[in-house]
């Protein structure tokens, strides 16, 4: 969907995304030539629809700040738009107001080890609905090894453990 | 006033650009894969999902190096048959690392990342409304995981279809026109029709279908070793209209087998049933390697 600011016939600009009451996004656009600002709000179903596409909405320059070597649409964890503070960081406006996919079973544990930014990063670049899994059985095989920080050498564990 | 074709971009998102490098990791992933063969009925209940594990089982026996996709998101159960369901997938230096059966079977299944009898939930903005966009959303859930899996090299991928004609046929388009079907049937006219249905649906796409295969094919009798039939008497599949790849009797112990995430070449004799899937593995590789 593009938008033109018809005065100037310039395209506008996507500026910022953000979630403007719950199953509604306003993506705001902006005409750089006279800097006329609109927002489109999308209703429920054109929130599922939008959502149902496994696809990042918000300016590209500030997805990819928010999900730095991140490698496919869907496996990136949908970037926020500048401007969308609310919403969590590195998740796309959509994903936040719906959550995904959810398994009820599958709950981050709270209080589990420390991990280091590089194996956070790593438990980060794989899928979200694989995460929870893949993040209990890491922490489940450091605490069986007694580690109470998981880096690298209890990723290589864990893989080991588990015969990968 | 310009038209839509006249502005560059898609409004800011890029969505098509992001389709497209979604589809590009895909294949990159899956480039190391000789066959992607697809496993469905379009019926419920006819053993698809026990025939691909024990398929798969056969296969690597033969020296093939195999994997599984379990395409059933919300009724997953190669995890479960395939004795890997408390191992999760973890992070790899490639990407995402799959647990591995005993056999040496890769396994993608929703049932590595749920506990026993939970089920996925796709929460939706518009209440009553859950089913609008259903489908979509799990094809791109299936597209984020196989954009993320390390494959490696396989011989087969073997796809656990769910079931439904029209889903028969979806799959088959998402999994892109390299990728080859089997039906699997029971000796009932019920079953042979809505088999024969899913022929019709998958008719339209450039898929090729390799056959049937005609499972719960008469009751495999442990005491007399003898194969009787299961079904009454009925027409022959062959009005099906396709290759038959094989015939797999009914055996009570390999419905214990699966229920224990085992393969029927863990046991020392698998008596017909597993010569049979031997027999049907040997014809369904044999038609992959044939030029079509």
């Amino acid at each position: 969907m593009k938008f033109l600011c018809v005065p100037c016939d310039t395209p506008m600009r996507m500026r910022a995304t953000e979630e403007s009451e719950p199953g509604s996004l306003a993506v705001v656009y902006s005409c750089p030539a006279c800097g006329y600002e609109m927002a489109m709000l999308t209703n429920q179903h054109e929130t599922d629809m939008v959502r149902s596409l496994g696809v990042r909405i918000g300016p590209a320059a500030a997805a990819a700040i928010a999900n730095p070597g991140a490698p496919g649409m869907a496996a990136a964890g949908m970037g926020l738009a500048a401007g969308a503070g609310e919403a969590p960081a590195g998740r796309c406006p959509f994903s936040a107001m719906l959550g995904g996919t959810t398994q009820p079973g599958a709950a981050e544990t709270p209080s589990g080890p420390a991990w280091t930014a590089g194996a956070l990063e790593r438990l980060e670049a794989i899928p979200e609905m694989v995460r929870p899994m893949a993040r209990a059985g890491i922490e489940m095989v450091a605490r069986e090894n007694g580690q109470v920080l998981i880096d690298e050498e209890v990723l290589a564990a864990a893989r080991s453990r588990f015969g990968m | 006033m310009k038209s839509y074709s006249q502005i560059d971009g898609d409004g800011g998102s890029n969505v098509a650009e992001q389709v497209a490098d979604l589809e590009a990791a895909i294949a990159r992933r899956m480039a190391g894969i000789r066959h992607v063969v697809a496993i469905g009925s379009g019926k419920g209940g006819v053993g698809k999902s026990t025939l691909t594990r024990q398929l798969a089982s056969v296969l690597a026996a033969s020296g093939k190096k195999v994997g599984i996709l379990d395409a059933d998101l919300n009724g997953p159960s190669q995890a479960m048959l395939c004795g890997v369901a408390d191992i999760p997938p973890l992070p790899g230096d490639e990407g995402l690392l799959l647990p591995v059966s005993r056999d040496g079977l890769r396994i993608l299944s929703v049932g590595s990342l749920l506990a026993d009898g939970e089920a996925l939930s796709w929460p939706s903005a518009s209440p009553r409304h859950t089913h609008v966009w259903r489908a979509t959303r799990e094809f791109a859930k299936l597209a984020e995981l196989l954009a993320a899996v390390h494959w490696g090299t396989l011989d087969v991928l073997l796809v656990d279809l769910p079931p439904g004609p029209e889903r028969t046929a979806q799959f088959a388009d998402f999994l892109g026109a390299g990728a080859k079907v089997v039906l699997v049937s029971i000796p009932s006219a019920l079953a042979r029709g809505v088999v024969a249905r899913s022929a019709s649906a998958l008719a339209p796409l450039p898929n090729r279908l390799l056959g049937y295969v005609e499972n719960m094919s008469g009751y495999a009798c442990s005491g007399c070793g003898t194969v009787r039939p299961l079904f009454p008497e009925s027409r022959e599949a062959s009005d099906l209209a396709l290759p038959c790849l094989g015939r797999i009797p009914f055996d009570p112990q390999l419905a214990a087998l699966s229920d224990e995430g085992r393969a029927i070449t863990e046991v020392p004799d698998g008596g017909p049933v597993a010569a049979a899937l031997f027999t049907t593995a040997r014809t369904m590789i044999e038609r992959l390697e044939e030029v079509p």
